[in-house]
């Protein structure tokens, strides 16, 4: 299979935005292009979760193509809940290897804060299984259960999630393309309002919007795409036999290493999919980036922290960068992109492989993509 | 006594799914319709003080491993007592399944009930026990 290089990144700042969606994409879609130095790709590929209710739009991958004045450049769209920003990447990916296209723009975004909170939790909702959301399951209740059930058989402690939260509000803090740019304490996550017990507010992603984009090119660049994988599961969480790891992280983990022809031990720095802060730390031991049960102890210890062994979410991931839904899979790699060349400035790692891990849904579609600098 | 539950089970997995589905989530198979007992374990639990639109607050949710396989969610009165592992009873009260904690008496109606035949010898000698006890006692009272 042919090599498959990033050639541009680029994203817009996260959070409230008084922009509209396609001005967002737009803001996006052109940094990534001036950072490749390319006028037009050969496909453009979009990702959007929920166009059609956060904004009344649909045919939106037409839409995007003609506001980017590239009307007459093949355009599609690709949804896979909160990871179709991955998903983009993996489409476009597939077809820049199989030497369909030399180029191709993968662009996400999403729309969401001027609608109320209770509209944007339903709207993200419907990505639930239809007899556990008639019982009132939104994100934040399953992601409750799910944390209820780590307390009590794990040994994972409150105390332990909450850094996760802290974490990355502080890498967040360096970020200026971030949401939330403050510091938090440890206090204060652990005293904000009950959300779905036992998890709280500032265990919580906020609603944000925002856009980020990569352009991708069979023509050699420094970063490589080392591997990506797709794993899957049920979309009803009642079909699971355990709820302290998300088989669909495990699959596309392996996939993703299996196709790099290296394991976890060569990751230096990870995006990982914190839209509760409790799924960070499953998701580090369902990478194998941590030995199970090590995640909450080695986040303690900062381990995880920006100068600690193992960077996790330089950016301040989803709790900090922010979560407009399609853009995160995409502004993942970006970061991971600036973090590889150097370009992170104020929060700058070293490393020369990264990981990126994104949820689709309650982890039913989650993809795994390792980036590699190769100088 | 025990309700029973509406599932459906996988003829080639064995996979037992409530409410009942047309397929397995596994296998694109047909699934035959099944019933289960109301009774379970709590898998979780939590409670919603902002629920969606259309649900009173605070909201209790729990997620049910009954006895026969399937896990289902379910509402519930209150959150008192309950714990990861708690045995719970599961019924359906106008379409809407709710659990409740299984006291003493419920536990032992169950357990008497899955001693099947067993259960009934114990009884039966008990009963006469009972009454040879009673009837010993007015004899030497006349």
């Amino acid at each position: 299979m042919p090599d498959v290089w990033i050639a541009g990144a680029g994203m817009t700042r996260f959070g409230k935005r008084e922009e509209n969606l396609p001005d967002l994409v737009a803001e996006a879609a052109r940094a990534a292009l001036a950072a490749a130095r390319l006028e037009a790709p050969d496909l453009v590929v979009v990702a959007a979760m929920n166009p059609e209710e956060f904004i009344g739009e649909g045919n939106f991958a037409s839409q995007i193509a003609t506001h980017l004045g590239f009307a007459h450049v093949p355009a599609l769209r690709v949804e896979t809940a909160t990871s179709s920003g991955a998903a983009a990447v993996y489409t476009a990916f597939a077809v820049v290897a199989a030497g369909l296209s030399r180029s191709v723009l993968v662009v996400g975004g999403e729309k969401m804060t001027h609608l109320p909170t209770p509209r944007v939790s339903e709207i993200i909702g419907r990505s639930i299984d239809r007899d556990e959301r008639a019982y009132g399951a939104t994100m934040p209740a399953l992601a409750g259960l799910i944390t209820r059930v780590l307390l009590a058989k794990t040994g994972v402690t409150l105390k332990e999630i909450s850094q996760v939260s802290v974490k990355n509000h502080a890498h967040g803090a360096l970020n200026p393309y971030a949401h939330f740019q403050e510091p938090v304490t440890l206090a204060a996550v652990m005293e904000s309002r009950i959300v779905a017990d036992p998890l709280r507010l500032y265990h919580c992603c906020p609603i944000s919007d925002g856009a980020a984009a990569l352009v991708l090119s069979a023509d050699r660049t420094p970063v490589r795409i080392a591997g990506i994988g797709h794993g899957t599961d049920t979309l009803a969480v009642r079909y699971r036999d355990s709820l302290v790891s998300f088989r669909a992280t495990q699959d596309a983990a392996r996939a993703a290493y299996r196709m790099a022809g290296f394991g976890p031990e060569r990751v230096e720095v990870a995006e990982v999919h914190d839209a509760f802060s409790p799924f960070e730390l499953i998701a580090l031991e369902d990478l194998g980036l941590v030995p199970a049960g090590k995640a909450g102890a080695a986040t303690l210890r900062g381990e995880t922290a920006l100068e600690g062994r193992l960077p996790v979410n330089p950016s301040g991931g989803l709790k900090a960068r922010g979560h407009p839904l399609a853009a995160t899979g995409i502004a993942q790699i970006v970061e991971l992109v600036w973090q590889l060349l150097g370009q992170a400035h104020g929060r700058q790692v070293a490393a020369r492989v990264g990981l990126a891990h994104s949820i689709g849904g309650l982890a039913t579609n989650n993809w795994v993509t390792l980036l590699e600098r190769v100088s | 006594m025990s309700e029973k539950i509406p599932a459906a089970r996988c003829p080639r997995c064995g996979r037992v799914v409530a409410p009942p589905t047309r397929f397995c989530p596994d296998h694109p198979v047909a699934l035959e319709p099944a019933s289960i007992d109301g009774y379970g374990e709590v898998v979780s639990f939590t409670t919603l003080h902002s629920p969606p639109e259309g649900f009173r607050s605070p909201l209790h949710i729990a997620l049910v491993a009954l006895d026969d396989g399937a896990r289902l969610f379910c509402h519930g009165a209150g959150t008192r007592g309950i714990r990861v592992g708690s045995r719970v009873a599961v019924e359906a009260v106008d379409a809407v399944y709710y659990f409740s904690h299984l006291g003493l008496v419920e536990r032992a109606r169950l357990f008497w009930r899955r001693a099947g035949a067993r259960g009934e010898t114990v009884t039966s000698i008990a009963k006469s026990a009972a009454k040879r006890l009673w009837r010993g006692g007015r004899g030497a009272g006349a």
